[in-house]
């Protein structure tokens, strides 16, 4: 995983040959249905995801990529299990700390809930360039200057943290102890973030002026040249997905979602 | 037509600059004042000056950026391809020119995966069917000799790389007028000479180039120039004759080697940058002109307080791996004695910026020590090094942050804890040292590149240190700001501190420095005196670090002098003895 | 219609629990303020599209500095504030949106990958806030002008409001339970009428005493008086809310609501620090002015004054980002956010706070200290900002110091 193409995984899979809208779309279908409906769906939706992800191959990165949220979802399970207010129902004794049923249901429920989010979006992400995502949505009228500051600040990323490192270097050899007392490292936060930021503005002065120069200020007309591949089936797969979400919205509002 | 064309009506100029005259908001003297310029398709015209005299806003103005993009007022007229380039109307001139500056990777967009994307990107803004869009990048990506970099990642190139591609994404949008604003000051030697041959070339075949530069072999491909001195264009001419003594000479610009050369031959000034011309003349006349005074700068070698021991710096098998697997060192051994000016020399990847990171802490060896006295720097913090060593880095816009040059340099010296009086002694030596005095009282971010980094030097200097290691002083430098390092480091040395110095440019090496240190690969290949490493006998070796010997060197050795002259002065010294 | 009716403590059944209606709530707010930051976008000079994705990468690369200091704050929003600053509300909101959403998608170690997004209205607001104090004037260093009387107009509103939020605990109190509407009525109305004596106060205030105009020496005694009142103020209201009669540690007797023994520190009885009045209210006093003399001085000292507007920004930065990122980690993430910062909310929970107050809690103790100190960065650096940066904004000028 690069800092520029992020989490995508280079591939041919069915999911990468899929429109990018349509990839979203089931994202954003994924995501309604994990949040408005009954916790059932959730072991419904873990397996269907994983059978996406084995039929695109990528089962291996994805199990991989599950020590990102471990974390995350270790303090929800725990935390809730252990800390639920208003909990009667006590399963396990560990000192004066008790395992609650309340608070493990809350938490399996909640971390399954994010447990869900996260398989779908690093399939997403596994499988859609950002800049094709994004020529996709301006295709449909989105403004490509917005595109283009997502694309440019993913780029500089990596750029700036190495400015920052060469920063506390530079600033380290003029005297600047970062280690000591809690006072004294605040006060380096100045001499280390003022040289970020202004520096990063000159270079801001040169990038506008460049920019200008190839016509990014101009009124619309504007052409792409990146071309996005639509598969002829994706054309009948999106509004299908499109009265999937509001299914889900109304299924959620009417009565079946609850608990 | 043919006979309406010869009769006479001239066509129109790509650029046209007619009294043009610049004021910024809240500034009392103007920028530019009443310049004239022209420049043909066709032309590849230079413009150079000192600091401040108005280069860069002759840059902007020709980009159509003033008053549209920068605010300023401007009177008289700037038109391009007769399209006035003062109008407000961000179309008016798009497609018609370009501006490529110095930072390589600011000019990119930084938006796209590939150079070709990159290529596409002025097309797109353009509004060019995409259908016309291939063509025209590969006729371009031909056309620059960038061909073989279309699949790659604009921000993981060379900066050299970077640059052609930068002027590459102009030049596809189908430009006539393309400006450069120092586009080598960033660029390693290699690099520069790349971009000076690719203006020539994009001349030849028909776009008009106005490049505002320094480096003299930049402008010795130009078949023109104008010397910019307080605003005002203060002469125009040849290359040859402009740089010289007669022009440049009068504002106390000194002249480049060969052009000095030229003239003490009385060459015409047209082949002032040709060096077998030169050579050819020199050895069957001599110099014909004496000498005369050196218009020197008006510098006063600096003397450092002699009041600090200097260490021994010794560094022994030094070896160093970087996280990625890539070995710098491998195994370098050096001794510094007290008083020793040594630079190191050698291309990228040959290890001698990881060499003089080991100096003050920023980096830890692998294998091998680093020594003061004897005694190692493996148990001290950067900051704790930093009093003794003084590491100046290459861009001074990881350093400053401070409301105003004064306080800037007051930082290193507060930190080390001094009391206030001590402090400002040493902020007034230091700021006078690089003779920025002047500006105390300055937000440094409000002065160009090359002073910003002289105020980084001087926030070094003003910690008093023993040993002064700088990382490539010279770039981005002006020819006044490369004399006033040249002095400090001589200060330096005279005063018996240690001072190391990495850099690129072969005539501040030779001038400046008692020790030269080749570096290949992570080894040190060759070490001696600068008469002995630029010798005729060593230009192979030299060559194989991708480096050539400076022109006083390389003429010298022509000429067939057994002694290597350090700098221009010496050489023709030694001609004129020699007749 | 019961679809709407929010539940009651314990209620699983036929409602909707208020935690989704917040997370609703905080859901739409995020969308109506993209799509308006995204329309407002194409007003945005180059000037400023060259800057937001500089920001963003400094918003992700100052953390590494953070985290090279061992601090305890994140420092995630320097870019965000200095784009609210620069170039105005809604370029800040976008950069603190994309900010979050970029975040979640590289694969930096320590977030919580993809879903890190639902955070992006936070980010937003935080961007929205900076730009909103920037034009109030809180950022400018030297100049002493007549926006400084707008900026405190509007903390004497503020102020006003919490002295009469405090009033109102205190004598008829503020609360209410999920079964009685009546209760919930009365805070609706008690909670307009806080409000509307803040922005009568704020007006005022704003028309009368901070006019300003042609007296800017004034307005540096007024800024040293402001901060003196307010932090007396804070102070002996901090005190009252702990140690008074009715204060917080009345409550803890060693019983728990139903009877049984509390599990909070083994059972122990603090009603002893509960205070008696008139010697607590004295107490109290006396604390207050203390602490009051002691930022009467630091405040009058150089330039020192200049502070308290950039302080009372990023506190009710800090504030609101608390009350928004509140429901989101409640409602999506089950109360915790995957940070050190948990430990917090397990000990809020211990302290009775449901779900939703205790994440809130955990943001109040986290959120308001990384943003003043946020701002206070930025305030410093902007000092020392260049004149050619200056005339590149159209705000430049007027929202930072010359």
């Amino acid at each position: 995983m690069s800092a520029t193409s992020g989490y995508f995984v280079v591939g041919t899979s069915w999911l990468h040959h899929r429109h990018p809208l349509t990839k979203l779309l089931g994202l954003g279908f994924v995501l309604l249905a994990t949040f408005l409906l009954p916790s059932i769906t959730l072991v419904l939706l873990v397996i269907a995801l994983a059978g996406i992800a084995a039929s695109a191959g990528l089962a291996a990165r994805l199990a991989r990529a599950m020590r990102i949220p471990a974390v995350l979802l270790a303090s929800i399970l725990v935390v809730n299990a252990f800390f639920y207010p208003g909990a009667t129902d006590r399963l396990l004794e560990l000192g004066p700390l008790a395992v609650s049923r309340e608070g493990l249901t809350f938490g399996t429920i909640s971390a399954g809930r994010v447990l869900v989010a996260f398989i779908a979006s690093v399939l997403f992400l596994f499988t859609t360039l950002a800049d094709d995502l994004l020529e996709a949505l301006v295709a449909r009228g989105a403004s490509h200057r917005i595109a283009f500051v997502i694309l440019s600040a993913v780029q500089l990323v990596p750029r700036m943290q190495l400015r920052a490192a060469s920063i506390l270097d530079a600033q380290q050899a003029r005297g600047l102890a970062i280690e000591g007392s809690f006072g004294r490292r605040i006060r380096a936060l100045v001499p280390l973030i003022g040289p970020v930021l202004l520096g990063s503005l000159i270079d801001v002065r040169e990038r506008t002026f460049a920019l200008e120069a190839r016509g990014f200020g101009a009124r619309p007309g504007r052409t792409a040249y990146r071309q996005v591949v639509d598969p002829p089936s994706d054309r009948w797969l999106r509004p299908v997905l499109v009265l999937g979400c509001i299914a889900v919205i109304v299924a959620a509002v009417t009565g079946l979602g609850r608990g | 037509m043919t006979e309406t064309t010869t009769r006479g009506i001239a066509p129109i100029a790509a650029l046209r600059l007619a009294g043009l005259s610049v004021r910024y908001p809240g500034q009392r003297s103007p920028s530019l004042d009443s310049v004239d310029l022209e420049v043909q398709a066709g032309e590849l015209v230079g413009v150079s000056g000192r600091t401040g005299a108005g280069k860069s806003t002759l840059a902007l103005a020709a980009g159509g950026f003033l008053p549209r993009v920068v605010r300023a007022t401007v009177t008289g007229s700037a038109a391009v391809g007769g399209i006035d380039a003062t109008s407000l109307d961000p179309r008016a001139l798009l497609g018609h020119v370009g501006i490529v500056f110095a930072t390589p990777a600011n000019q990119l967009s930084a938006s796209k995966q590939t150079v070709r994307e990159e290529l596409a990107f002025g097309l797109e803004n353009l509004g060019v069917d995409r259908a016309d869009m291939d063509g025209r990048i590969s006729t371009v990506l031909v056309r620059l000799g960038i061909a073989n970099l279309a699949d790659r990642e604009p921000l993981t190139l060379s900066g050299g790389e970077q640059q052609r591609v930068a002027i590459a994404s102009i030049v596809v949008m189908g430009t006539s007028l393309l400006v450069l604003d120092e586009p080598t000051a960033q660029l390693d030697p290699v690099g520069a000479a790349d971009v000076g041959a690719l203006l020539a070339e994009l001349a030849r075949g028909g776009t008009a180039v106005l490049v505002v530069e320094h480096d003299p072999t930049i402008l010795g491909q130009t078949s023109r120039m104008v010397l910019l001195e307080s605003a005002k264009a203060v002469g125009s001419g040849e290359p040859g004759y402009v740089l010289g003594s007669r022009v440049a000479g009068l504002y106390g610009l000194p002249a480049p080697t060969l052009v000095r050369l030229a003239e003490l031959a009385e060459m015409d000034p047209a082949l002032a940058f040709d060096e077998a011309a030169i050579v050819a003349n020199l050895s069957s006349h001599g110099p014909r002109l004496a000498p005369g005074a050196e218009p020197s700068l008006s510098i006063g070698a600096w003397e450092a307080a002699r009041d600090r021991p200097v260490p021994v710096a010794q560094v022994q098998e030094l070896a160093h791996r970087y996280p990625n697997g890539v070995e710098a060192l491998r195994g370098v051994s050096l001794r510094f004695a007290p008083g020793e000016a040594a630079v190191i020399l050698g291309q990228n990847g040959s290890g001698k910026t990881t060499l003089a990171k080991h100096l003050n802490g920023l980096l830890r060896p692998d294998r091998g020590d680093v020594q003061f006295d004897g005694v190692s720097t493996r148990n001290l913090r950067v900051d704790e090094l930093s009093a003794t060593v003084g590491f100046v880095f290459q861009n001074p816009d990881d350093q400053l942050f401070e409301r105003t040059v004064e306080r800037e340099v007051s930082f290193g010296p507060r930190n080390l804890g001094w009391n206030a009086a001590t402090v400002r002694q040493l902020v007034e030596r230091a700021l006078d040292a690089v003779g920025l005095s002047a500006v105390g009282g300055t937000n440094p971010y409000d002065l160009d590149l090359s002073r910003r980094k002289l105020v980084s030097l001087a926030s070094v200097l003003a910690m008093n240190p023993s040993i002064l290691v700088l990382d490539e002083p010279t770039t981005g430098q002006d020819p006044v700001g490369t004399e006033r390092v040249g002095a400090v480091v001589r200060g330096m040395r005279d005063a018996g501190r240690t001072v190391i110095a990495i850099t690129h440019n072969m005539e501040f090496a030779a001038a400046h420095f008692d020790r030269v240190i080749l570096m290949r690969e992570g080894i040190v290949i060759a070490d001696g005196p600068p008469s002995e490493l630029l010798s005729a006998p060593n230009q192979a070796l030299l060559a194989s670090t991708g480096l050539t010997p400076p022109p006083a060197a390389r003429i010298a050795s022509a000429l067939g002098l057994t002694l290597v002259p350090r700098t221009a002065a010496g050489l023709i010294e030694a001609l004129t003895a020699r007749r | 219609m019961d679809w709407l009716q929010i539940c009651a403590e314990g209620q699983t059944d036929g409602c909707v629990s208020p935690i989704q209606v917040a997370y609703l709530v905080a859901v739409l707010v995020g969308a109506v303020l993209v799509v308006y930051a995204g329309r407002r976008s194409r007003d945005f000079s180059t000037a400023t599209l060259t800057l937001i994705p500089v920001a963003i990468a400094i918003n992700i690369a100052v953390g590494s500095i953070a985290v090279a200091l061992r601090l305890p704050i994140y420092l995630d929003s320097i870019g965000t504030v200095l784009v609210g600053v620069l170039a105005g509300p809604w370029a800040g909101a976008l950069t603190g949106l994309l900010s979050n959403l970029i975040w979640s998608l590289l694969p930096v170690p320590g977030g919580a990958g993809p879903v890190a997004a639902f955070f992006a209205p936070v980010a937003g607001v935080i961007g929205l806030m900076a730009g909103f104090w920037g034009s109030r004037g809180v950022f400018r260093l030297r100049a002493e002008d007549a926006r400084v009387g707008g900026f405190l107009a509007l903390a004497t509103g503020i102020a006003t409001s919490i002295v009469a939020l405090l009033i109102v605990q205190a004598t008829v109190g503020i609360s209410f339970t999920f079964e009685d509407v009546d209760s919930q009525n009365r805070f609706v109305l008690l909670g307009v009428v806080i409000v509307t004596v803040g922005v009568a106060a704020a007006w005022i205030t704003g028309r009368t005493i901070y006019r300003l105009e042609g007296m800017p020496d004034r307005a540096r005694t007024y800024l040293v008086a402001a901060a003196t009142i307010s932090a007396t103020a804070l102070t002996f209201a901090l005190v009252r809310l702990l140690f008074g009669p009715t204060g917080y540690f009345s409550g803890i007797d060693g019983v728990a609501d139903d009877g049984s023994a509390d599990s909070f520190l083994g059972g122990a009885n603090l009603t002893g620090l509960a205070l008696e009045d008139p010697a607590g209210l004295i107490g109290a006093a006396v604390v207050g002015i203390a602490v009051g003399v002691l930022v009467y001085l630091w405040t009058r000292r150089g330039d020192n004054a200049r502070l308290f507007p950039v302080w009372v920004g990023g506190l009710t930065t800090g504030l609101i980002a608390a009350t928004i990122s509140a429901p989101i980690a409640a409602g999506v993430f089950g109360g915790v956010t995957g940070g050190g910062t948990d430990a917090l909310v397990a000990l809020f929970r211990t302290l009775g706070l449901n779900v939703f107050q205790s994440a809130f809690a955990q943001g109040l103790t986290s959120d308001p200290l990384d943003k003043t100190i946020s701002y206070t960065v930025v305030f410093v650096i902007l000092g020392a900002l260049p004149l050619t940066m200056r005339t590149m904004y159209s705000r430049g000028e007027s929202t930072v110091a010359d």
